[in-house]
């Protein structure tokens, strides 16, 4: 069924009567919001969002599960994934050392798109649910092939409590402890 | 006065009577623009929209990256509308590749740009409350848009930045709880709207400051090349999505609001018109989509040069794994236009391939573009007062205009 095009009109506006009908009703509603406001405002860091499984927050990398194809590094519409070539002990051959190449995140470009996780073959790299993650320094932002295997430390969780957000047919958003 | 400076702006005496005021670049009172208005008293003369200052050549960073990575771009010109702006650019491929998506995946699409459509209007209420000096509509919309916000998170992971079509399909599906939450923001707002009704819309205070101001006539509209909500406040019955229905907005059951006054309260009843059915829309998609459970998201030909691991991947999570084969993805010869309707109105995308990895060209022409020749041509005659309430009623958006 396609589209129709409804024809609507302002109504017209008349009188002393009506007015005074409008003002009311706009104050009904400032007195309603008065008396019962409407809140969902978080106080962080005592409370801190926990966000649902598929958030796309800072991501993680499994070093075990990498093939080495680039194709995250590649996908990357901010170049912010680069792949950086070391030498480690081959298991196979531990007498041998083999070159190999791993993807590192500079999250001073990374937009999180989530297009490295999604096209990794392996599913080496994963999402983490938060993105509150402090860096001191900008530089501190590159992180080293060592850094970026870890989950980001999160200051909020030590000194918060986690909160989750969910919609209300009365209320809208409402934020409910955990 | 001569060299006076008042804060946020520079008086200058031009002529003998008249005074030039620069209203902007600064952001608060402006966006990223600078109107150059010209006085007499407070009448204004004239108007001179300064544009550009937030240029930041998408079209041809867009030529430089590989045919995904623009949809991340370009939902930079309008991040609060970030589904409208990509579908069509993503239509615009599939029209080259000869790909269509499945059913399922331009309802999602459709899901997503009505969700986008609320929140982008409740966004331009905000601004025009604020504009008016209206600070409780400005809080309570941006807090109602919020709603929509976490619909949209929770939909495709991030809160603005969805980065949601591919072409021919979407890159998630639905989780199982979204429809009820879907339903229950929807009859949220309906709720909500009547109250907006009450202390905005229909607020004596507001009315008067909004009746009878910056009246575009039904042969000036189109005369200006005007688009959106804005054109349809002056009684032209233009709309993408009934002119050239995309996606699956013919399938859908829903009404095209058109006002013949043409002022700046028929704008903003155009929009509170359009926030109605777009919550009708939402539902629809929703009732549509859970009837069709386990339908798929991406084309048959896609799925089937999945390998293993991605397979259980989207199985599992409704999660669509690109293949590495789609970061060098190379787009036959040709060139595509393609047209959609976001909240301010129409967007075109011209694309043109030369077969190779990029784009050879994408032309981008957004609703804020079109509509930023209102200030030239609509605002002089009206006091300086009346500004603000023109300006908030056409939701003229800066990094959307100059892209």
């Amino acid at each position: 069924m396609p589209a129709r095009v409804s024809l609507k009109s302002l109504k017209r506006r008349g009188g002393l009567f009506e007015g005074i009908k409008s003002n009311i009703q706009a104050l009904a509603v400032g007195v309603k919001y008065f008396i019962d406001p409407q809140r969902s405002t978080l106080l962080y860091p005592k409370e801190y969002i926990e966000h649902r499984p598929g958030y796309r927050g800072f991501i993680v990398f499994i070093k075990d599960k990498c093939i080495s194809c680039a194709a995250c590094a590649r996908i990357c519409p901010s170049a912010a994934m680069k792949m950086v070539r070391v030498t480690e002990v081959d298991p196979k051959h531990p007498d041998k050392p083999r070159q190999k190449q791993y993807p590192v995140i500079n999250y001073q470009r990374c937009i999180f798109c989530g297009y490295c996780v999604d096209i990794c073959p392996t599913e080496a790299l994963y999402h983490t649910p938060f993105q509150d993650v402090v860096y001191e320094s900008l530089a501190d932002m590159f992180l080293t092939l060592e850094a970026f295997q870890l989950e980001p430390g999160r200051p909020s969780v030590s000194e918060g409590s986690p909160v989750v957000y969910e919609v209300d047919e009365e209320r809208g958003l409402i934020k409910r402890r955990r | 006065m001569e060299g006076q400076k008042l804060q946020g702006m520079v008086v200058r005496r031009v002529e003998k009577e008249l005074y030039e005021v620069f209203i902007g670049p600064q952001h608060p009172g402006s966006g990223h623009m600078r109107i150059i208005v010209r006085l007499d008293g407070d009448v204004i003369v004239e108007a001179d929209p300064d544009i550009g200052y937030v240029h930041r050549t998408m079209e041809k960073l867009s030529e430089v990256r590989e045919w995904l990575k623009p949809i991340p771009l370009l939902e930079r010109m309008t991040i609060i509308d970030a589904c409208n702006i990509t579908v069509p650019y993503v239509n615009a491929l599939e029209k080259l590749m000869d790909k269509s998506p499945p059913p399922r995946a331009s309802y999602l699409r459709v899901l997503l740009c009505e969700i986008n459509r609320v929140a982008s209007h409740l966004y331009g209420f905000g601004i025009f409350g604020v504009f008016l000096g209206h600070s409780t509509m400005y809080m309570w919309a941006f807090g109602d848009r919020e709603v929509f916000v976490e619909l949209a998170e929770i939909l495709t992971g991030a809160r603005l930045t969805h980065s949601y079509p591919i072409p021919g399909g979407v890159r998630r599906d639905m989780p199982q709880d979204f429809p009820e939450m879907a339903r229950r923001a929807v009859r949220y707002m309906r709720g909500r709207l009547e109250e907006y009704r009450r202390i905005f819309v229909d607020n004596p205070v507001i009315v008067k400051r909004l009746e009878g101001v910056g009246v575009i006539s039904r042969n000036k509209a189109a005369e200006l090349g005007i688009v959106g909500p804005n054109v349809r406040a002056s009684g032209i019955r233009y709309d993408v999505r009934l002119a050239e229905p995309y996606e699956v907005y013919d399938e859908l059951d829903f009404e095209i609001p058109v006002f013949e006054e043409g002022d700046a309260l028929a704008r903003t009843w155009v929009r509170v018109e359009e926030i109605k059915q777009s919550l009708s829309i939402i539902e629809q998609a929703v009732d549509w989509l859970e009837r069709h459970k386990g339908e798929p998201i991406i084309p048959k030909e896609d799925y089937d040069k999945l390998p293993k691991l991605h397979r259980e991947v989207y199985e599992k999570t409704g999660r669509v794994k690109l293949l590495p084969a789609h970061a060098t993805m190379k787009i036959p010869a040709g060139k595509a236009i393609a047209r959609g309707e976001m909240g301010r109105g129409e967007i075109i995308y011209y694309v043109e391939s030369d077969g190779g990895t990029t784009p050879y060209r994408v032309r981008v022409v957004t609703p804020s573009a079109r509509n930023a020749i209102v200030f030239k041509y609509i605002v002089p005659g009206h006091r300086l007062m009346d500004l603000p309430a023109i300006y908030g009623s056409i939701d003229y958006f800066p990094p959307e205009a100059d892209r």
